[in-house]
C-alpha cells in the first residue's frame, strides 16, 4: 500500500499522543471521550504512513479507552473494533481521496456508524452484552468539528 | 498487521486475561480525573441543594409576607371593634358595680372642642331619655343630657363653659360647684378659703344637683389658688372626653349614694397645700 498522507508525521504523531491522553483524562465524560477516540481512529490513524502504524494507533486508543473503564473487562474488544474501522477508513482514503468537505463529512458519518457497530459487536463477542451508550451520537454531532480538522491534515490527497 | 489483528482476536476469544496489573495502573492514572470529577459532581450537588434551599426560602418568605399582610389587614379592620369591645367590657363592669338602671349609648358625634359644640348620643326620646340625665363613663363623669330629640340627644360635657355640677372634695368633703373651663378642665367654685385642698386630690360628685348620685369620680385637683374669700380650685377631668365612645346614662334623679373609696388622702407638697 502507498502512503496516503504527506502531512508531517511529527504533527500527526503529536496529535495522536494528545488524543490518547485526552481519551485517558476524559474518562469521567464518556461523550467527549468517544469523540476523541473516533477522531483518532477515523481522522488521524488512517493518515499514517502504513496501515500497520494506523492500526497500532487505533488499537492503542481502544486499549486506553478500555483501561479507563473500571468496571469493564479489558479484553481488547474496543481495540479490535478500532483497528477494523481504521483499516476500512484507510482503504476508503486510499481508493477515494477526499476532494470536498461535505462529501467527506458524509463518509465520516457512515464510518462513525460502522465504527460504533464494529466496537459494539466485538465487545459483545469478547465480554458479552454491553451498553450502546451515546458516544456515537456525540461523534456524529461533532463531525463538522473533528472531520474538518481531519481533512485539513490531508492536503496532499486534495492535490492528488 | 495480520498478526496484530489475529492477536487481538485471539485475546478476545480467550476471554478475560490477567489484567489486574494493567487495571491497577489504569486506575492509578485515572485517579486525578476521578478525583476532579468527584469534586465537580459534589460541587454541583451542593450547588443544587443551595439553589433548592434558596428557592424554598423565597417561597416561604413570600407566603409569610402574604400571611403577615393579611393579618395586618385583619387587625386594622378589627381594631375599632376591639376598642369598642374593650370599652363595652369596662362599661359592663361599671354597670355591675352600680345598682342603677343604666342605659348604654354610643357617642356618634363628638364636636366638643368646636364653639358651642358638644357630643351627640344615639339614644333619644324613643329610649325614654329626658334632659338633665347624668352620663358617665368607666373613667368618670362625662356630663349631662342637654337636649333630647326623637332618636338622638345632645350631651353637655363637664368642661363646657355653661356646665355646672355639684361636687365635693375627697379629703375635706367640702362641696362646691364645678364649672367648665375648656377642653378637659374645670374649676370648683364656692369653696371657702379656710378649706385645706391638696393638688392631686380626687373630686367626686356631691349629689346635691340631683343629676348624679353622690360619690362618682369627676377628676383630680390640678391647681389651687386663693381668691378673696374662696379658693379657685382647678380640676383635670378623669373621663377622656376626646376618646369616649360608649357611655352609660343614669336614670333621672337617682336616689342613691356611692361610697367613695376610703383611704388616706394623697400626700401633698407643702407649697401646693393651701389653707
Amino acid at each position: 500500500m502507498s502512503t496516503p498522507s504527506g502531512t508531517p508525521l511529527v504533527r500527526r504523531f503529536l496529535l495522536a499522543v494528545l488524543c490518547l491522553g485526552g481519551i485517558h483524562y476524559t474518562a469521567p465524560w464518556p461523550g467527549p471521550q468517544a469523540v476523541l477516540n473516533t477522531f483518532l481512529v477515523l481522522g488521524l490513524a488512517p493518515g499514517f504512513n502504513s496501515p500497520l502504524a494506523g492500526m497500532a494507533w487505533a488499537a492503542a486508543g481502544g486499549w486506553v479507552l478500555e483501561g479507563t473503564l473500571r468496571l469493564y473487562p479489558h479484553l481488547g474488544g474496543t481495540a479490535f473494533g478500532n483497528m477494523l474501522a481504521c483499516l476500512l477508513a484507510f482503504s476508503l482514503l486510499l481508493r477515494w481521496p477526499p476532494h470536498a468537505l461535505k462529501p467527506y463529512w458524509g463518509r465520516q458519518a457512515v464510518l462513525v456508524i460502522v465504527h460504533a457497530l464494529l466496537i459494539h459487536f466485538s465487545v459483545r463477542f469478547a465480554a458479552g452484552p454491553s451498553a450502546w451508550g451515546t458516544g456515537w451520537l456525540w461523534s456524529l454531532i461533532l463531525i463538522p468539528a473533528w472531520a474538518t480538522l481531519a481533512l485539513r491534515l490531508h492536503p496532499p490527497l486534495h492535490r492528488k | 498487521m495480520v498478526a496484530l489483528l489475529l492477536g487481538h482476536l485471539l485475546w478476545m476469544a480467550l476471554g478475560r486475561g490477567a489484567s489486574s496489573r494493567w487495571q491497577h495502573l489504569a486506575n492509578l492514572l485515572a485517579a486525578p480525573p476521578r478525583v476532579a470529577s468527584a469534586r465537580w459532581e459534589g460541587w454541583k450537588a451542593a450547588r443544587q441543594d443551595r439553589v433548592a434551599d434558596l428557592r424554598h426560602a423565597q417561597t416561604e418568605l413570600l407566603t409569610l409576607r402574604a400571611q403577615v399582610t393579611g393579618l395586618l389587614t385583619a387587625r386594622e379592620a378589627s381594631a375599632p371593634r376591639l376598642a369598642e369591645a374593650d370599652e363595652a367590657v369596662r362599661l359592663l363592669g361599671l354597670k355591675r358595680l352600680l345598682p342603677l338602671d343604666f342605659r348604654a349609648a354610643r357617642v356618634i358625634v363628638n364636636v366638643r372642642k368646636a364653639p358651642f359644640g358638644g357630643m351627640i348620643l344615639d339614644q333619644g326620646e324613643d329610649a325614654g331619655l329626658t334632659p338633665d340625665q347624668g352620663v358617665i363613663a368607666p373613667e368618670g363623669v362625662v356630663g349631662r343630657l342637654w337636649e333630647v330629640g326623637a332618636s338622638q340627644s345632645s350631651l353637655l360635657p363637664l368642661d363646657a363653659y355653661n356646665a355646672s355640677t355639684g361636687v365635693m372634695l375627697a379629703r375635706s368633703r367640702a362641696t362646691g360647684v364645678l364649672q367648665g373651663l375648656g377642653p378637659g378642665k374645670a374649676a370648683i367654685r364656692y369653696i371657702g378659703n379656710q378649706e385645706v385642698v391638696q393638688v392631686g386630690e380626687p373630686v367626686f360628685t356631691s349629689g346635691l344637683d340631683r343629676v348624679f348620685p353622690r360619690g362618682l369620680l369627676v377628676g383630680y385637683v390640678s391647681a389651687v389658688q386663693t381668691h378673696d374669700v374662696e379658693l379657685h380650685v382647678e380640676v383635670v377631668l378623669a373621663a377622656p372626653l376626646d376618646r369616649v365612645g360608649l357611655v352609660l346614662i343614669l336614670p333621672a334623679h337617682p336616689q342613691m349614694e356611692i361610697q367613695p373609696p376610703a383611704g388616706p388622702p394623697q400626700a401633698a407638697t407643702g407649697k401646693e397645700a393651701v389653707k
